[in-house]
C-alpha cells in the first residue's frame, strides 16, 4: 500500500493535496452552526448533479414530450419519483442553504479583507444558480413553469433600445416554445453547471488561499506555534469532516422527511399548476415565481415602472457584489460591531423575508405598500452602512478566539 | 415579531376576500390504504368518466400491484377499448381512450381533458366538492350547472347515481332533489369518495411507495445522526 501510495506520488501529488486541504489544512476551531453551510452546498451541489444525470437519461427536451417524459419517470422508471423528489427538493434546499451561508458572511464579515475575491466568486455563484435554477424549472414543461418563463423573459423586453431584440434572442421564438425548451436544457444540464463547477473550484482556492473566517471575526493565521500552526486551529480532517458528517446526516432526517412525506411542500416547492400541461393559450390566475425568486419578484413588482422594476431588481443583487466595499468597519464580525449594525442587519433580513412572503401572494394595494417599505429597507440597508461603517462605536475584538462549541 | 404584526391585517383581508371568491371546499378523507375503495373508484370511473376523459400517463397493468387487482379481472372488467387492428387494448398501455378530440370539441365546445393528474392541480377536496356541486339549471345545454365551477360545459354524468337536484334560493345555499339517483345521499357520498381516493391514487402513485419507505429512511436518518453525533464528541474531546 505505501509502496503504490509512493508511486502514485511521484507521478501525482496526492499525498501533498490531501495534507494541504484536509489533514494539515487550519480551520479555526471555534465555527458554530452557521459554518455547516458551506459543505451542505457542496453536497447539495453534488446530488443535483447526480439526481440530473438520472433525470436526464429518460427526459425528453422537446415541447410535445417532455410533460409526458416527467410523468413517464414519476411513474414507470423504478425509483423514478424519488430521483425527481430529491432534484426538486435539492433545488429549493440549495437556495435555503446558500442564503443562510451568505447571510453567515454577512454576520461575521467574511467578506471583508483579505476575502473579498472569495465573496466575489461567492455572489457569482448565487447569479449563476438563479439562472440555472430559472431554466431547470422550465424543463417539466408545466403551467408554471411556461407562464414563469413567459413573465421573466418578457423583463428582458423592458430594457430600452436593445429590450426586444435581446428578449427574442433569449427565447429563440416569439412566445417561449420548443426552440426556448431545448437552449435552457443544454443551458441547464451541459453550459451552467460546467461554470458553476469552476467557479466554486475558485471559490475553494480562495478560500483555502485566505483560511477561513469565524465567529470573532478574527485572523487565526496571526498566532501560531512554534511550528508554524496556528493556535487557534484544528486539521480540517479529521475535526470538521466528523463534524460536517453530523452535520449533513441531520440535514438529511429534514430533506428526506420533504422528499418522501411533503415533496410539493404545501405549493411552494412543486406549484400545483405546475401539473397542468403548458398551455401557450391558457395564462394561469395569478403567476408566481418560486419562493427562492420572490423577494427579488416583489422588489421588481414594488416599482410602478416596469424598466425601473427590472433596474431596481438587478441593482438589489448587483449591490451585494459591492459589500466589501459599501461596509467600512475595521471590525468583521457582527459580536465585535456597534448595536446600530446589528439593528440594520436585523432590519435587513426582515425585509429580505418579508419581501419573499409578499413575492409570493398575488398584489393588492397593502401588499405594494408594505413592499415598497421592505424594498426601501433593503437598499435602506446598504445606504446607511456605507456611511455609518466607518464611524461605528465597536468593541475591542479579542487576539484569540472565544468558544468553541 | 415585527413582521408578523406587519403581516397580520392583510393575512386577515386576504381570507376576507377569498372566502367570497370562492365557495368553501367540503374536504374528503383520503385513504390510499383502502384498496376496496380503490378498486371501487376505478370502477366508477371506468364506466362513466373514462368514455371522454383519459388518464394518459397511467398505465392499466399498475392496477395488479397498486389495487391488487388480478390481470383477468382488469382485462375484462376494465379495459373496454381496442388497439388499431381491433384487438382489446393490452393491459401494459397507457390508458388512452377512443375519443376524437375534434368530435368532443364539436359536441362540449371543448375536449374534455386529461384527468391523470386532477386531483394534484386541484386537490381532493375540490374534486370531491366538484363532484356534489351539480344543479338543475334549464338555461345550460345540458340542463345542469355546476355551483364550484360555474357554466361548466360537462353534463351531470353521475346524475343516475346522486338524482338532480333544484337550488331551493337564487344564491345557492340549498337544494332539493327533484329526481331520485338509484342511490342515497350518504350512498353518493362514499362513492365520490371512492372517486376521488382513486384520482388522488393516479395523480401519484409514488405515494404507495413513499411513505412506507420514507417511514424506515427517517429511522435510519436519526440512527445515523445519533452515532454521527457521538462519533463527534469523541473525535472533539481532545479540542480545548
Amino acid at each position: 500500500m505505501n509502496r503504490l501510495m509512493a508511486w502514485i506520488d511521484e507521478r501525482l501529488p496526492v499525498s501533498n493535496f490531501v495534507k494541504n486541504h484536509l489533514s494539515q489544512y487550519y480551520a479555526p476551531k471555534n465555527f458554530n452552526f452557521f459554518y455547516y453551510f458551506g459543505a451542505l452546498a457542496i453536497f447539495i451541489f453534488i446530488l443535483q448533479i447526480v439526481t440530473g444525470i438520472f433525470l436526464t437519461i429518460n427526459y425528453k427536451p422537446d415541447a410535445a414530450q417532455a410533460f409526458a417524459s416527467v410523468e413517464y419517470i414519476m411513474r414507470d422508471v423504478e425509483w423514478g419519483w424519488l430521483i425527481r423528489y430529491m432534484h426538486s427538493t435539492g433545488a429549493s434546499f440549495f437556495f435555503i442553504i446558500i442564503y443562510l451561508h451568505m447571510f453567515r458572511a454577512m454576520m461575521y464579515g467574511s467578506y471583508k479583507n483579505p476575502r473579498e475575491l472569495l465573496w466575489i466568486f461567492g455572489m457569482l455563484i448565487f447569479v449563476l444558480l438563479m439562472a440555472e435554477a430559472f431554466m431547470g424549472y422550465l424543463l417539466p414543461w408545466g403551467q408554471m413553469s411556461y407562464w414563469g418563463a413567459q413573465v421573466i423573459i418578457s423583463l428582458f423586453g423592458a430594457i430600452p433600445f436593445i429590450g426586444e431584440s435581446l428578449a427574442l434572442w433569449i427565447r429563440g421564438d416569439y412566445v417561449i416554445s420548443d426552440a426556448t425548451l431545448n437552449r435552457f436544457f443544454a443551458f441547464h444540464v451541459i453550459a451552467l453547471p460546467l461554470l458553476l463547477f469552476a467557479l466554486i473550484y475558485l471559490h475553494l482556492a480562495a478560500l483555502h488561499t485566505t483560511g477561513s473566517n469565524n465567529p470573532d471575526g478574527i485572523e487565526i493565521k496571526e498566532h501560531k506555534d512554534e511550528n508554524g500552526i496556528p493556535l487557534d486551529g484544528i486539521p480540517f480532517h479529521p475535526y470538521y469532516t466528523v463534524k460536517d458528517v453530523f452535520g449533513l446526516s441531520f440535514f438529511l432526517i429534514i430533506f428526506a422527511f420533504i422528499v418522501f412525506f411533503l415533496p410539493e411542500l404545501g405549493g411552494y416547492f412543486l406549484e400545483k399548476d405546475n401539473f397542468v400541461p403548458a398551455n401557450p393559450l391558457k395564462t394561469p390566475e395569478h403567476i408566481v415565481p418560486v419562493w427562492y425568486f420572490t423577494p427579488f419578484y416583489a422588489i421588481l413588482r414594488a416599482i410602478p415602472d416596469k424598466f425601473g422594476g427590472v433596474l431596481a431588481m438587478g441593482l438589489a443583487i448587483f449591490v451585494l457584489f459591492l459589500l466589501p466595499w459599501i461596509d467600512r468597519c475595521s471590525v468583521k464580525s457582527m459580536r465585535y460591531r456597534s448595536r446600530i449594525y446589528k439593528i440594520l442587519l436585523t432590519f435587513f433580513a426582515i425585509s429580505f423575508v418579508g419581501l419573499g412572503y409578499i413575492g409570493m401572494n398575488p398584489v393588492t394595494p397593502i401588499l405594494t405598500w408594505i413592499g415598497r417599505l421592505f424594498t426601501l429597507i433593503y437598499f435602506g440597508f446598504f445606504i446607511a452602512l456605507y456611511f455609518i461603517s466607518p464611524k461605528e462605536k465597536t468593541k475591542k475584538v479579542p487576539d484569540r478566539v472565544t468558544t468553541h462549541e | 415579531m415585527n413582521k408578523y404584526i406587519l403581516i397580520l391585517p392583510f393575512i386577515f383581508y386576504s381570507s376576507l376576500v377569498g372566502a367570497s371568491a370562492n365557495p368553501e371546499l367540503q374536504t374528503v378523507l383520503i385513504d390510499l390504504n383502502n384498496k376496496a375503495s380503490l378498486q371501487r373508484g376505478a370502477k366508477i370511473f371506468m364506466n362513466n368518466c373514462f368514455g371522454c376523459h383519459s388518464l394518459k400517463y397511467q398505465r392499466y397493468v399498475k392496477f395488479i400491484d397498486h389495487l391488487s387487482l388480478d390481470q383477468e379481472t382488469i382485462e375484462t372488467n376494465l379495459i373496454f377499448t381496442t388497439d388499431r387492428n381491433g384487438k382489446p387494448t393490452k393491459i401494459g398501455s397507457l390508458m388512452l381512450n377512443a375519443v376524437n378530440p375534434d368530435h368532443s370539441k364539436e359536441s362540449f365546445g371543448i375536449t374534455p381533458p386529461d384527468l391523470t393528474l386532477i386531483a394534484r392541480s386541484r386537490g381532493p377536496d375540490w374534486l370531491y366538492t366538484f363532484l356534489m356541486s351539480f344543479y338543475q339549471d334549464e338555461s345550460r345545454p345540458f340542463g345542469v350547472n355546476n355551483k364550484l365551477y360555474p357554466n361548466i360545459s360537462m353534463p351531470h354524468v353521475l346524475w343516475w347515481m346522486e338524482g338532480i337536484k333544484k337550488p331551493i334560493n337564487s344564491d345557492l345555499s340549498e337544494f332539493e332533489y327533484v329526481k331520485k339517483g338509484n342511490m342515497t345521499e350518504i350512498e353518493y357520498k362514499q362513492s365520490t369518495t371512492d372517486l376521488v381516493n382513486f384520482l388522488t391514487y393516479v395523480s401519484e402513485p409514488a405515494q404507495l411507495d413513499r411513505y412506507r419507505i420514507g417511514f424506515w429512511v427517517m429511522i435510519f436518518l436519526v440512527i445515523f445522526s445519533f452515532v454521527a453525533f457521538l462519533l463527534k464528541i469523541e473525535y472533539w474531546k481532545d479540542i480545548d
